[in-house]
C-alpha cells in the first residue's frame, strides 16, 4: 500500500501538528468545565493520533525513500504563504509556513510523539489529584505542538517559531505551581537564560539571509559555497567592527590588518550560541537545574527527551553549514566535553535525586554535543535517541519513587532527598526493576543502547579531525584546522566524564534503592497537621489512619505509571540494536538510513586518523572500564562501605566539597557580573525616569502652565466693571482695525504673461492704481474696481502702487512689485 | 432766526444730556432714576419729529412707565442701603475703561460725521405716507413681515418672567446653609473694609 | 436745517454718556441706568436713519416705506425692559446675599 501518492503535499503532516495543537486548544479552554476524565481522554488521543499519524508517514517516507532514485525521500507540506523579504543580493527570498519529513526529522518525530505519548500517560496518574490538570495537559500538548514545529519546519522562520514555542511551554511548566515564588522564578530563568540563546540564532538567521539568500534548508545549502567565500563582501568582520577605519582619536585601535572571520563561522558561533542556551550547555546551562521545580512529567518529556535535543537537532540540521567552519566544530567539540565533565563532577555531590538526573543530563548532552561537534553526527543523534529513552525512563522512575516517598514524608523537599531513602526495591518493585535497566544504559553496561551511543562517540572523538571541505576551492587561502591533540584530549575528557557518570548514576541507584530506609524518622506525621504540609506530589485522597501506623512505608505506583516505565525501559536495554558499533553489522540501519541527510555534510570534512581501526578495540576497552571502574567505586563506597569513605572524603575537603555541592558557584558569579550589571542600568534607568523625565515632563510643564495662569489670573478679579472695561478696549482695537483702509494686493497668473493683480474688498473701498510706474495715479478719481489686468514680457519687473480709500475718506498706499521670470533656458 | 423745529430739537437734546448727566453723576440712585425718566421723556419727544408716533408713545408707556417705575421700586426697597460709601479702589481701571471709551467714542463720532456728510442726505425727505410711523402701518408689519420677531420677543418675555420669579425668590430650601456661610464671609469682609477707610457717611 | 447728522451726534452723546457711566459707577443699580441711557440712545440713531431714508424702499406687505428701524427700536424696548426686569432680580438676590449693591464687591468668581 502507497503511502505517499503526493510527496510535495503530504497532508497528513497537518493532522501530526494539528493533534497535539487541537489538543492544547481544548483542554486550555473548556478543560475545567469538561471535567478530569475527559481532558485526560483528549491529551491522550490527542498525542497517541499524532504518533499514529507519525507512524504511518515515517512508513510512507521509507516508501518514498525506497522510490526515489539517490534515496533521499522527502514529504513536504505547505500550510500557507507568510511573507516575502529580499536578500542580501536583492533577490526576492518567499518565506513559507513549510513543514516537511526528511529521514532525520522523521526520527526524531517518533520519538517525540511516542516518548511523549507514554510521559502523558504516566502524566495522567501522576497529576491526577492536581487542581490544574486541564491547564496541565494544555501546556503539554501545546508543548507537543511546538517540539513538532521545530522539527518539521522546512525553514529557519517556523523553526525559530517552534523553538520559541517550547521555550514558553517549559516556563509555563516549570512555572506550573507558580505559588510558589520560587517555582515562577525558575520558569523565569529558563526563559531569560533562553532568551539569551535565541538572540545569537537570530543574528545567524539575518546573516544566513544575507549571505546564501535563503532560509530553507534547500535554498541554505545551494547558497552555501559563499558562506567561505574569501573577497571581502562575504567576511564578516569582527575588528574593527563591521568594516570600516578607525581614525583621528581612535587611530590607535585600528589593527596592521583588518581581523575577519567567514561567515560561515560567524554563524556557526551564533547557532552554537542558540543551542547552549535550549540544550543547556556552558555558559547558559544554568536554568536546567533550577528548571527541576516543575513536576517531574514535565522534566521528564522536556528537560531529558525532547526540548533540550533541540539544539543537537539543529547542528544535525545544518551540519553542512558546520562542517565550513573547523573552527566552530572545535568550539561545538569543546563546549560539549567541557559541560560533559563539569556537570558530572557536579552530579557527584548532589543530593536530591532530581538535580543529580538534571546534571547527568546537562552531561549528556555535553555527549551529544561533543559528537556532532568532532563530526559524528549520526552518533550524536543516536545519543539523542538513546538519551530520550532512558533519561525519560529515570525522570519518571524518579516521579515514582518521589510519589512514594511524598505519601510518607509529606515536605516537598524532603521527599526528594536521598539521604532519605534507601532500600526502595522491596517495596517499590517495578520501579526498581526500570530504574535499574534505565542505569545500566547510561552507564553503558554492554549491549544496551547506551553503550553503543556512548562508545561511538567516544571512538570518534578520539580518531576524527575537522578540515575545511572547500580546501580545494580555496587554494592559497589561510584556513583554520583544529589542533591535532585536540581529539585524544577529547577522548580522555569524555572518557573521565564516563567514569564520573557511571559514579554517580550507580551512587543514585544504590542509595535509593538498597540498603536499609532511613526516611523513618523524617517528617512523622504526628508532628504536625496533615493538611497544612501536604505538597505537590502528595497523590492521596485522604490517608484515614495510615498516618497513624508507625510502620507506614511507601508503596509502589499504579499501574499508570508502572506501565510506560516497562516500555522505557525495555527500549533503553534494546533500541541498540538500531545502530551497534564495532562492526556488528555491516551497515547499520539508523545508519544507512540518515546517511542521505549528513553526506554533504561528510564529504571532505572529516579526515579519520591512521590506523583508526586499531583504535576501535582501544576506545572499546577504555569506555568499559570507565564504567566499570566507575559502578565499583560506587558498589564500595554505598553498599559494602555504607558511604563512610565518601563522607570521610567529604569531611577532609570541606571547602571544595561546598563549592562543588553549590554548583561551582556559577549562578553566584552570574549574579555578581551580568545580573549585577542588569539591575545598575536598571537602577540608572529608573533614576532618569523619576528624576528627568518626571521632573522634566511633568514638572516643568505643569510649572509653566502653572505660571501662565498666575500670570493671567490677575486679570480675574471678579468685578464686572473691570471685565466691561476689557471689552471696550478690544472693541476700540476692532473699531480701528476697520476704521483704517487695508490695502493689499495679491498678484495671480504669474506663469503666463497676462498678470492679474487683485485688491482686497473692503467695506465702502474704493481703488486707484498707477499701473506703469511713473508715480502718479492713473485715473485722478478712484474706482470701485478691484482688479488691474496687465501684460509682461518675460523678465520685466514693474511696480505697482495701490491706493485705498475708505467710506471715512482715509487712503492707504501699498507697492507691489510684479515680476516675470525667464523662461527656463533649457527643459530638461 | 432758529426755526421751531430747530429750537424744539435743540431743547429735547439739552434736556436728554441733562438727564444722562444726572444719572451718571448722581449720588443717590433716586435721583438717578429721576434723571432717566428725564432722558426718556426726551428721547420720545424726539422721536416725534421723526415720524415715529407710535414708537414714542411706546417708550413713553414702557420705559418711563414700568421700567423706571420697577427701578424706584426696588430703590426704595433697598433702602439707606442703596447708597453704598464710596472709596477709590479700582480707580485704575475704571478711570481707564472710560477713557478709552470716551477717546474712541469722539473718534467714531468724529469719523461717522465726515462719512455722512460725504453722502449728501439732509431732511426733509419727498413726502411720505401719512401712515408712516403709525399705529396702523406698525400693526401691518410686525404681524405680517416681522411677526416671527414678534413671537420670538414674547417667548423672551415669558422666558424674563420665569426667570425673575427663580432668581428674586427668597430662601430656597436646603441652600440656606451655603447662603448663610456666603452671607457671613460677605459681612466679615464688608466690616473690614469699613474698618480699612474709616466710616464715613 | 436739523440734518441726521445732528441726530447721530447727540446719540453719539448719550451713548458715550452712558457709557462712562457704565464704566465709573460701582453701585449696580446706577450701572443698570447708565445702560438704560446707552439703550435710548442707541433706539434714537435708529429711528433717525429710518427717517433718513439710509437704506432704499423695502418691498414688503406693507408696500409702503421701510419701517426697519422703528421696528428695531420696538424690539429693543421689548428686550430691553426684560433685561431690566432680570437684571433688577439678580441685584436683589445679590443684596440678599451680600447686603451691598457696591459691583466691587461681586468678587466671588475672583481667581
Amino acid at each position: 500500500m502507497r503511502f505517499a501518492s503526493h510527496p510535495h503535499d503530504f497532508a497528513l503532516i497537518a493532522i501530526i501538528l494539528g493533534m497535539p495543537l487541537l489538543g492544547a486548544f481544548v483542554n486550555g479552554l473548556w478543560g475545567a468545565r469538561l471535567g478530569k476524565r475527559a481532558v485526560r481522554l483528549m491529551a491522550l488521543l490527542a498525542v497517541g493520533s499524532s504518533f499514529l499519524a507519525s507512524i504511518a508517514a515515517f512508513v510512507a517516507l521509507a516508501q518514498t525513500t525506497a522510490e526515489s532514485g539517490d534515496g533521499q525521500g522527502k514529504l513536504a507540506w505547505t500550510a500557507w504563504q507568510w511573507m516575502r523579504t529580499t536578500s542580501g543580493q536583492g533577490a526576492v527570498v518567499a518565506i513559507d509556513v513549510k513543514f516537511s519529513i526528511d529521514a532525520l526529522s522523521g526520527v526524531m518525530m517518533l520519538v517525540v510523539t511516542g516518548v511523549g505519548f507514554l510521559i502523558h500517560w504516566y502524566a495522567t496518574a501522576y497529576m491526577a489529584n492536581d487542581s490544574g490538570f486541564a491547564r496541565f495537559f494544555a501546556y503539554l500538548n501545546l508543548f507537543i505542538f511546538s517540539m513538532l514545529v521545530l522539527i518539521l519546519a522546512d525553514n529557519l522562520p517556523v523553526l525559530f517559531v517552534g523553538w520559541e514555542g517550547v521555550g514558553l511551554c517549559s516556563y509555563l511548566l516549570i512555572g506550573f505551581w507558580y505559588e510558589k515564588s520560587a517555582n515562577a522564578s525558575a520558569g523565569k530563568k529558563a526563559f531569560i537564560a533562553n532568551r539569551v540563546g535565541d538572540f545569537g540564532l537570530l543574528c545567524a538567521m539575518f546573516m544566513l539571509l544575507h549571505y546564501t539568500g535563503a532560509l530553507d534548508w534547500n535554498g541554505i545549502a545551494n547558497g552555501a559555497t559563499s558562506l567561505v567565500h574569501p573577497g571581502d563582501p562575504f567576511r564578516v568582520h569582527v575588528w574593527p567592527i563591521g568594516g570600516g577605519e578607525y581614525t583621528g582619536m581612535l587611530h590607535f585601535l585600528q589593527p596592521a590588518r583588518p581581523y575577519t572571520i567567514s561567515a560561515a563561522t560567524a554563524i556557526g558561533l551564533s547557532i552554537l550560541l542558540g543551542c547552549t542556551g535550549k540544550s543547556a550547555q556552558i555558559p547558559l546551562y544554568v536554568w536546567l537545574p533550577d528548571a527541576m521545580a516543575g513536576p517531574t512529567p514535565v522534566s521528564a518529556l522536556i528537560h531529558a527527551a525532547t526540548m533540550v535535543t533541540a539544539g543537537i537537532y539543529l547542528i544535525c540540521r545544518l551540519s553542512f553549514i558546520f562542517v565550513l567552519s573547523p573552527f566552530t566544530m572545535m568550539a561545538i567539540a569543546i563546549v560539549g566535553a567541557a559541560t560533559a565533565l563539569l556537570a558530572a563532577t557536579i552530579a557527584t555531590v548532589q543530593n536530591d535525586i532530581k538535580k543529580v538526573l538534571a546534571y547527568s543530563t546537562i552531561s549528556q548532552l555535553g555527549f551529544m554535543f561533543l559528537g556532532v561537534g568532532v563530526g559524528a553526527f549520526t552518533a550524536g543523534f543516536f545519543h539523542v535517541f538513546t538519551h530520550a529513552f532512558f533519561k525519560a525512563c529515570l525522570f519518571l522512575g524518579a516521579g515514582s519513587v518521589i510519589h512514594g516517598m511524598h505519601a510518607r514524608i509529606h515536605d516537598d523537599e524532603k521527599a526528594q532527598d536521598i539521604r532519605n531513602m534507601g532500600g526502595l526495591r522491596k517495596w517499590m518493585p517495578h520501579t526498581h526493576k526500570t530504574f535499574a535497566a534505565a542505569t545500566a544504559a547510561i552507564i553503558g553496561v554492554p549491549l544496551t543502547s547506551g553503550f553503543f551511543s556512548k562508545d561511538e562517540i567516544l571512538y570518534r572523538a578520539y580518531i576524527n579531525h575537522s578540515v575545511n571541505p572547500m580546501a580545494r576551492l580555496l587554494k592559497g587561502v589561510r584556513l583554520y584546522e583544529p589542533p591535532e591533540w585536540l581529539g585524544p584530549v577529547l577522548f580522555w575528557i569524555a572518557v573521565l566524564a564516563a567514569a564520573l557518570t557511571s559514579f554517580y548514576m550507580c551512587r543514585l541507584y544504590f542509595l535509593v534503592f538498597w540498603g536499609d530506609f532511613r526516611g523513618w524518622a523524617v517528617g512523622r506525621p504526628s508532628q504536625a497537621a496533615p493538611e497544612e504540609i501536604h505538597g505537590n506530589a502528595d497523590l492521596h485522597d485522604s490517608h484515614g489512619d495510615d498516618l497513624m501506623r508507625p510502620g507506614y512505608a511507601p508503596h509502589e505506583s499504579p499501574w499508570q505509571m508502572t506501565v510506560p516505565l516497562i516500555i522505557l525501559a525495555a527500549f533503553s536495554l534494546f533500541a541498540g540494536v538500531i545502530n551497534p558499533g564495532f562492526h556488528l553489522m555491516a551497515e547499520p540501519p539508523l545508519e544507512h538510513w540518515l546517511h542521505p541527510v549528513f553526506a554533504d555534510a561528510l564529504a571532505d570534512s572529516i579526515h579519520v586518523r591512521s590506523r583508526a581501526a586499531y583504535f576501535e578495540g582501544f576506545s572499546a576497552a577504555v569506555g568499559f572500564m570507565a564504567f566499570a571502574v566507575g559502578s565499583i567505586v560506587a558498589w564500595w563506597a554505598y553498599v559494602a562501605q555504607g558511604g563512610q569513605p565518601t563522607a570521610r572524603l567529604a569531611g577532609a575537603f570541606p571547602r571544595l566539597y561546598g563549592l562543588v555541592r553549590d554548583k561551582w558557584r556559577i549562578d553566584e558569579l552570574y549574579d555578581a557580573t551580568v545580573i549585577a550589571q542588569v539591575d545598575s542600568l536598571a537602577e540608572t534607568a529608573s533614576v532618569f525616569d523619576s528624576g528627568v523625565v518626571d521632573g522634566l515632563v511633568s514638572k516643568l510643564t505643569s510649572l509653566v502652565v502653572a505660571t501662565a495662569g498666575s500670570i493671567l489670573r490677575v486679570l480675574q478679579n471678579g468685578v464686572v466693571q473691570m471685565y466691561a472695561a476689557w471689552m471696550v478696549i478690544g472693541l476700540a482695537s476692532i473699531g480701528w482695525f476697520f476704521a483704517v483702509p487695508h490695502a493689499q494686493a495679491t498678484v495671480s497668473g504669474a506663469d503666463s504673461e497676462d498678470v492679474i493683480v487683485s485688491a482686497a474688498p473692503g467695506v465702502g473701498y474704493a481703488y486707484r492704481w498707477d499701473a506703469n510706474g511713473d508715480g502718479r495715479p492713473d485715473t485722478p478719481e478712484f474706482s470701485a474696481y478691484p482688479t488691474l489686468k496687465m501684460h509682461l514680457t518675460p523678465g520685466q519687473v514693474v511696480n505697482v502702487t495701490l491706493e485705498v480709500k475708505n467710506a471715512f475718506g482715509f487712503v492707504a498706499t501699498r507697492v507691489i512689485s510684479v515680476s516675470m521670470p525667464h523662461a527656463p533656458t533649457s527643459s530638461l | 432766526m432758529i426755526s421751531l423745529a430747530e429750537a424744539y430739537f435743540f431743547l429735547c437734546a439739552f434736556v436728554a444730556v441733562v438727564g444722562s448727566l444726572t444719572v451718571v453723576a448722581s449720588r443717590g440712585p433716586i435721583r438717578s432714576a429721576m434723571g432717566l425718566f428725564l432722558v426718556i421723556v426726551a428721547v420720545a419727544g424726539l422721536f416725534l419729529p421723526l415720524h415715529a408716533q407710535f414708537l414714542a408713545a411706546i417708550q413713553f408707556i414702557v420705559y418711563a412707565g414700568a421700567v423706571v417705575v420697577l427701578l424706584l421700586f426696588i430703590i426704595m426697597m433697598l433702602g439707606p442701603d442703596a447708597i453704598p460709601a464710596s472709596d477709590r479702589r479700582g480707580l485704575f481701571a475704571r478711570v481707564l475703561g472710560a477713557s478709552v471709551f470716551i477717546i474712541s467714542g469722539t473718534f467714531a463720532l468724529a469719523l461717522s460725521n465726515h462719512a455722512l456728510s460725504a453722502l449728501h442726505s439732509s431732511f426733509p425727505q419727498p413726502k411720505m405716507e401719512a401712515s408712516f410711523g403709525g399705529i396702523d402701518s406698525f400693526g401691518m408689519i410686525l404681524f405680517t413681515d416681522d411677526v416671527v420677531p414678534l413671537e420670538l420677543s414674547a417667548a423672551l418675555l415669558l422666558v424674563a418672567v420665569v426667570g425673575v420669579l427663580a432668581v428674586a425668590q427668597g430662601h430656597v430650601n436646603g441652600s440656606g446653609k451655603v447662603l448663610a456661610d456666603l452671607r457671613a464671609t460677605a459681612r466679615r469682609a464688608a466690616l473690614r473694609a469699613d474698618e480699612a477707610r474709616g466710616r464715613s457717611t | 436745517m436739523i440734518s441726521v447728522e445732528h441726530y447721530v451726534a447727540l446719540s453719539s452723546i448719550l451713548f458715550m454718556i452712558g457709557g462712562l457711566g457704565f464704566l465709573v459707577r460701582r453701585n449696580v443699580l446706577v450701572a443698570l441706568m447708565s445702560i438704560e441711557v446707552m439703550l435710548n440712545a442707541c433706539n434714537l440713531a435708529f429711528v433717525a436713519f429710518n427717517r433718513a431714508r439710509i437704506s432704499p424702499v423695502s418691498a414688503s406687505a406693507y408696500g409702503g416705506a421701510s419701517h426697519a428701524g422703528q421696528i428695531f427700536a420696538f424690539f429693543v424696548i421689548a428686550v430691553e425692559a426684560a433685561e431690566v426686569a432680570v437684571g433688577l432680580a439678580i441685584v436683589l438676590a445679590f443684596y440678599r446675599l451680600c447686603s451691598t449693591v457696591r459691583s466691587d464687591d461681586a468678587n466671588h468668581l475672583k481667581n
